[in-house]
């Protein structure tokens, strides 16, 4: 089961079949988003074992690299295509997340979903994810910030309590 | 208009929380609701701060959405955000508090015995003004 206290890391895992004899063999390359390297080779060889004839016993990873951000104070919208499994069934979604970097567009990703949905990490698959252009966004959500002059107050702006001040003799003010 | 400070491109913020709090930095975008990138001079960089981290001041500056550092950095020094920003209360009273956190223990003394000597001092003209009225 994966925890994830944190952000997750984007891993490349290239694997494939151990060789027999002198045969070559298939060599396959998959993206995982896991919180370490050990749930990711693990989510690795799950889904290799479920699109091809290979098990972790029979196969060998060639190389696991952590992929960086590519810019981390660039925001972009990330379209997530997802499967999940939910109570009664398996459904296919299309989700739409705004970061600085896929692995945190992923992370809001997982969260969404278990909150949403109460989908688990186990029974999400992360099909594919990719940059949007801000003019094909889909969600309204998203595109409420793709407004070149965005400006909003903060009304009635409650910050952390402060246990010192519980009995006060005027009310706190909530302006910013 | 009764809101005067807006979250907005090119609002200086005063950042309350976290690893770079007493620092200021502008809003140059914004992630979603909840989140804001902020860019600064070197203290601070460029990087995503969440809305409750910061605190927003009366200074705001004109750059464009997204821009590059440099341009963020020269428009605040052409605007003196810098100055500006030393006036605020926020920085102020920020300053204020983490000098008096800083004192040692006979700075506390020198204050409290300044204190009770000003404090005695007031006492005593009220209550003599209060006998001669």
């Amino acid at each position: 089961m994966k925890f994830k206290c944190a952000e997750l890391k984007e891993f490349e895992i290239v694997g494939r079949p151990l060789p027999k004899g002198d045969e070559k063999m298939p060599v396959y390359k998959m993206t995982i988003f896991a919180p370490d390297e050990i749930v990711a080779k693990s989510r690795f060889w799950y889904f290799l074992r479920q699109l091809k004839k290979v098990r972790k016993v029979n196969g060998e990873i060639l190389r696991m690299t952590e992929m960086s951000n590519s810019s981390p104070t660039k925001i972009k919208n990330f379209g997530i295509w997802v499967r999940y499994d939910s109570r009664s069934g398996s459904h296919n979604m299309y989700r739409e997340y705004r970061d600085v970097s896929r692995t945190g567009a992923i992370t809001q990703c997982y969260r969404d979903m278990a909150a949403r949905h109460r989908a688990r990490p186990h029974s999400i698959q992360i099909m594919k994810i990719e940059v949007v252009k801000a003019a094909d966004t889909k969600r309204p959500v998203i595109k409420q910030m793709h407004d070149s002059k965005i400006k909003f107050p903060l009304p009635h702006r409650i910050l952390k309590f402060n246990k010192k001040s519980i009995f006060v003799a005027d009310r706190p003010s909530t302006m910013q | 208009m009764l809101y005067k400070r807006y979250i907005e491109i090119g609002r200086v913020c005063f950042i309350r929380l976290g690893d770079d709090i007493g620092k200021s930095g502008v809003i140059v975008d914004l992630v979603d609701q909840k989140h804001l990138l902020i860019d600064g001079p070197d203290g601070i960089g460029r990087k995503v701060l969440r809305l409750n981290q910061v605190a927003l001041t009366d200074i705001k500056i004109n750059i464009p959405r997204g821009c590059k550092t440099k341009t963020v950095r020269t428009a605040m020094a052409k605007e003196g955000v810098e100055a500006k920003l030393a006036a605020t209360s926020l920085v102020k009273k920020f300053a204020a508090k983490n000098a008096k956190a800083q004192l040692g223990d006979f700075a506390r003394f020198k204050n409290r015995v300044a204190k009770t000597a000003s404090n005695r001092k007031i006492r005593s003209t009220v209550r003599k003004l209060k006998k001669s009225s």
